[in-house]
């Protein structure tokens, strides 16, 4: 376990691409739950994040051979987890499945002053956060629920920071319209 | 209708000013912008236990596909044993066809980049490839691809005078991508070789290499 948690992702990645198939666990184990809370507030429902980031993990194993940069898998994985996220968005509006019906959405988190106002702002967010567009959404998850930097995002997205600031500040006005009876 | 926020309550969100910093006027609409961003759910979302077992199952699967088989057995590195056979006329022959070459390209009109991937010969597994870069300016230049697992710095160019880059590889026989990588960071893709998107919105070059030699 010691040697597992010390290996490199560029190490991990090599072995694997030798043949090592057993090892790409290493790499499931350390990063099926970073970006969990990522796809599930793309998504709205935490099972179809789930399904989203067991369909990234494999994809990324069925290309690896074209990681170009083995020490930033991580970044890589993100961006396969991300295109998928919003093919599935579009899916499902292609099919005209109501954004509405998010009540297969996870649980409001618990407080700890247990204020039911609180609770029923935070459910509120969640379904607002639905409404937005696909790329609103991604800079509001990023900055306020993954707590990065604009810089971080841009790093990320491959977006520029002025255009990130435009949509996050497009995404405030539109939330503050969908929340007005929760604020 | 609810109107937008006020320019500087984005800012107070976006965190480049705090609340003290608003003008008076703006605390309320400030205070209640926050109370929005403040909803934002930032517990941490677990997944199903049995996620792992799902993935490596699949992996074990695909691993296991004749198809993946070859690819994979394309893409992993392995030695390769150069028997070349060759009389002393042809090493001349060799040096002055790659001078002439040289000369032709060097006396092109514009400075148009050289396209990489000829064949010269190898064994029945590999094939000597040359990599050839216009790249005026570079500092070092290098070809990563999938033969040598993306690595930007196994596979050094040469410079070859007047910004002419150069190396020879022995490839396996397949199909490989590929890219140069000018200065250590910027990825060039070869000019003279067709490309493929990469999926992340990159163009890998391709040369695809038989027994009868590379062809791009």
């Amino acid at each position: 376990m010691g040697l597992e948690g010390e290996a490199t992702d560029a190490e991990v990645v090599r072995a694997v691409l030798a043949g090592d198939v057993e090892r790409y666990a290493v790499l499931v184990r350390r990063y099926r739950d970073r970006y969990a809370r990522y796809a599930s507030r793309m998504l709205g429902s935490r099972d179809v994040a789930e399904d989203a980031v067991q369909d990234a993990l494999v994809r990324a194993f069925d290309r690896l051979a074209d990681c170009r940069e083995p020490d930033k898998f991580a970044g890589w994985l993100f961006l396969i987890l991300r295109n998928r996220c919003f093919a599935e968005r579009r899916r499902r509006q292609r099919t005209e499945r109501s954004l509405d019906s998010t009540d297969e959405m996870f649980a409001a988190p618990d407080r700890p002053d247990g204020e039911y106002e609180q609770v029923e702002r935070a459910h509120a967010l969640q379904q607002a956060l639905q409404h937005l567009t696909p790329e609103q959404r991604e800079v509001f998850v990023l900055k306020h629920m993954e707590g990065l930097a604009y810089e971080e995002i841009a790093g990320v997205t491959g977006a520029t920071v002025a255009s990130l600031k435009m949509r996050m500040h497009r995404a405030y006005d539109r939330l503050r319209e969908l929340m007005k009876e929760h604020l | 209708m609810t109107t937008g926020y006020h320019p500087l309550v984005k800012r107070l969100l976006d965190g480049e000013l705090s609340l003290a910093e608003l003008p008076p006027e703006l605390r309320v609409e400030g205070e209640e912008a926050l109370r929005l961003v403040g909803a934002a759910d930032r517990t941490p979302v677990a997944l199903s236990s049995a996620l792992e077992e799902r993935v490596m199952a699949t992996v074990r699967r695909h691993a296991a596909s004749p198809g993946n088989r070859a690819w994979r057995w394309l893409n992993t590195p392995r030695d390769v044993e150069l028997r070349l056979r060759v009389r002393p006329w042809t090493v001349w022959a060799g040096a002055l066809a790659a001078a002439a070459a040289l000369a032709l390209l060097l006396g092109r009109p514009a400075p148009e980049p050289v396209p990489g991937a000829q064949a010269r010969g190898g064994t029945r597994d590999s094939v000597l490839v040359r990599f050839v870069l216009y790249a005026p300016g570079a500092r070092r230049v290098a070809v990563a691809g999938t033969f040598n697992q993306w690595d930007r710095g196994a596979a050094p160019l040469v410079p070859a005078g007047s910004g002419v880059w150069t190396t020879t590889l022995a490839l396996p026989v397949g199909k490989h991508q590929y890219a140069f990588v000018v200065d250590g960071a910027r990825w060039v893709a070869d000019p003279g070789a067709p490309a493929v998107d990469d999926g992340f919105g990159r163009r890998n070059s391709v040369v695809a290499v038989s027994a009868l030699g590379a062809h791009l």
